[in-house]
């Protein structure tokens, strides 16, 4: 089967810096597989999707979504932010609607669309209220709403629950594992969250800085619905922790030598 | 015994509560209304101990019986009429004018970098020094005071307009991008209404400048009906009475608008988009 999405020797370098925010990365993801990049801030995560979900451009290689080069956003591909991104101005049924206004679907068959997305992430009961008078959390469930009404192949998404506090956060890695079973897109999640990317992933790319890149994949088999406090994952956390602070470690010796250099 | 812990708001009889919200009001009327109190007092001890000429400062009550008699007599009431007609048809040619400048200019870079610093220059200059120009090219009559009142709307609205279209929250910008809003349709259901906030801002700021612009140009037009050319018969015949009554209706006119109205739409705006507690 083709790849849902393909990242083929991508690089970035930012203005204003010499060191990359990614070096020349590669990695597949399948049809309705379930793919993490994790690793601490700077290690060129949130550039990568960025790049995938065509709002930034690779210096370099090639993205490819569903077959075709990415060279913007387009179809088949949503995103959820990190601070939920919700149109203060709109409902949340305008909300979840506007993606399909975008497109120019009539309006009877947004309206029962929209209710389906709603029901999906149990927000039907507020489909009238604005995003200030919801909780963070209710707002996150209500872009993850917004992103599965135009039935995406490739959902992307962005950190969506570091803004969270601990107990909404569990909550809604439980129902993004759900809706994902029921919709089956292909995932690419962005965290830095080792135990969620763990969690939810069938497989982790684990990311370190300076450059960015990915310094080791993970393979998860373990059979879903899956509990947090599966052993499995906690033995899986420590080995990335491990291998980030080999990481963190030759960083600073490679920075050490650096020093003694200039000296 | 009473633990002490019991909400005061469900505890409390209604009676109570009623009498709790009076008294919150009388504190705000005495807070903010001490200092006027105390000049108005001023004023009247000045005036009743005979300390300053009646021609040169009329006592509190001659001047307020004078704004009496002007409205009940109708004749500053049809004043007003037009100077508020004027305002309002001024204001809105010159928000019209402002938004669409500002929306284009703060749309497309080329523009923006050519208009951009002749509006900015424009608002360096009291609008009021435009109006020998509007004389000489619309006479001396209305249409010149109206179009001084636009233009000093215009200014602040355009500024204001190009100004908040940079200020579109770019995450934003990429969710509606990402689902597929181009062209038109973003800026009709993106950047308009992520706007709306800072053009209520606008609106507000500019009816103070359309409102000052007035004002002026009419106690130098006298021809026009209105607030200003009553100003300036006063002051022609020596009726300070009659100056100082006007004085009042212009600052409760500016007061009303300014305060009451704009000030709760952009409460009410604010709440709406989410960005109560963020100013």
């Amino acid at each position: 089967m083709a790849a849902a999405l393909r990242v083929l020797d991508v690089t970035k370098t930012y203005a204003r810096s010499d060191m990359p925010a990614l070096a020349p990365t590669s990695f597949e993801v399948q049809p309705g597989e379930f793919v993490s990049l994790v690793g601490p801030s700077g290690c060129g995560k949130s550039t990568l999707l960025g790049m995938i979900a065509g709002l930034l451009a690779p210096d370099t290689g090639i993205v490819e979504a569903l077959g075709e080069p990415v060279t913007g956003p387009g179809d088949g591909r949503a995103i959820v932010f990190q601070d939920a991104a919700l149109f203060p101005w709109l409902t949340l049924e305008r909300n979840v609607e506007y993606g399909l206004r975008a497109h120019g679907m009539p309006k009877a068959e947004r309206r029962e669309k929209v209710a389906d997305a709603l029901r999906m992430v149990h927000l039907d009961h507020v489909a009238g209220k604005h995003p200030y008078e919801l909780s963070g959390g209710m707002r996150q469930r209500a872009s993850i709403a917004r992103a599965l009404v135009l039935e995406p192949q490739i959902l992307l998404m962005d950190e969506p629950f570091s803004a969270l506090d601990a107990q909404t956060r569990v909550v809604l890695q439980d129902e993004v594992q759900r809706i994902w079973l029921e919709t089956q897109p292909a995932v690419v999640f962005v965290t830095h969250n080792l135990i969620e990317a763990a969690f939810l992933s069938d497989t982790v790319h684990l990311l370190s800085s300076s450059p960015g890149r990915i310094i080791k994949t993970y393979d998860i088999d373990i059979p879903r619905p899956r509990d947090e406090s599966d052993p499995a994952l906690l033995d899986l956390r420590h080995d990335m922790l491990e291998r980030l602070r080999a990481e963190v470690d030759d960083a600073a010796r490679r920075r050490a030598e650096i020093a003694e250099v200039t000296l | 015994m009473s633990t002490g812990v019991t909400d005061p708001t469900t505890a409390a009889a209604p009676s109570q509560r009623t009498g709790d919200r009076v008294r919150a009001i009388a504190w705000q009327v005495v807070r903010k209304g001490w200092f006027i109190a105390l000049l108005i007092f001023l004023w009247w001890l000045v005036t009743a101990a005979g300390w300053v000429d009646p021609y040169k400062l009329p006592s509190p009550g001659t001047v307020f019986s004078t704004l009496g008699t002007l409205f009940t007599e109708r004749a500053l009431l049809d004043d007003l009429g037009a100077t508020l007609l004027r305002l309002v048809e001024g204001w809105a040619i010159g928000v019209a004018a402002g938004v669409f400048l500002g929306i284009l200019t703060g749309g497309t870079a080329f523009l923006e970098d050519g208009i951009r610093p002749v509006i900015a220059g424009l608002q360096s200059v009291p609008t009021i020094a435009f109006l020998p120009l509007a004389i000489l090219w619309f006479g001396f009559n209305g249409t010149a005071v109206l179009v001084i009142t636009a233009f000093g709307t215009f200014k602040p609205m355009a500024i204001a307009t190009y100004g908040a279209m940079h200020q579109v929250n770019p995450t934003l910008m990429m969710a509606g991008r990402a689902m597929g809003a181009r062209g038109l349709f973003l800026q009709r259901t993106l950047i308009f209404p992520a706007i709306v906030p800072n053009l209520v801002t606008g609106l507000k700021m500019s009816w103070a400048f359309a409102w000052r612009a007035l004002m002026a140009a009419e106690i130098v037009v006298t021809g026009a009906q209105g607030l200003g050319g009553v100003l300036e018969l006063g002051r022609e015949i020596g009726a300070i009475d009659v100056v100082m009554a006007v004085i009042i209706v212009i600052l409760v006119v500016g007061l009303v608008t300014e305060q009451l109205l704009f000030t709760r739409l952009e409460r009410w705006v604010n709440r709406r988009w989410g960005l109560e507690g963020a100013r």
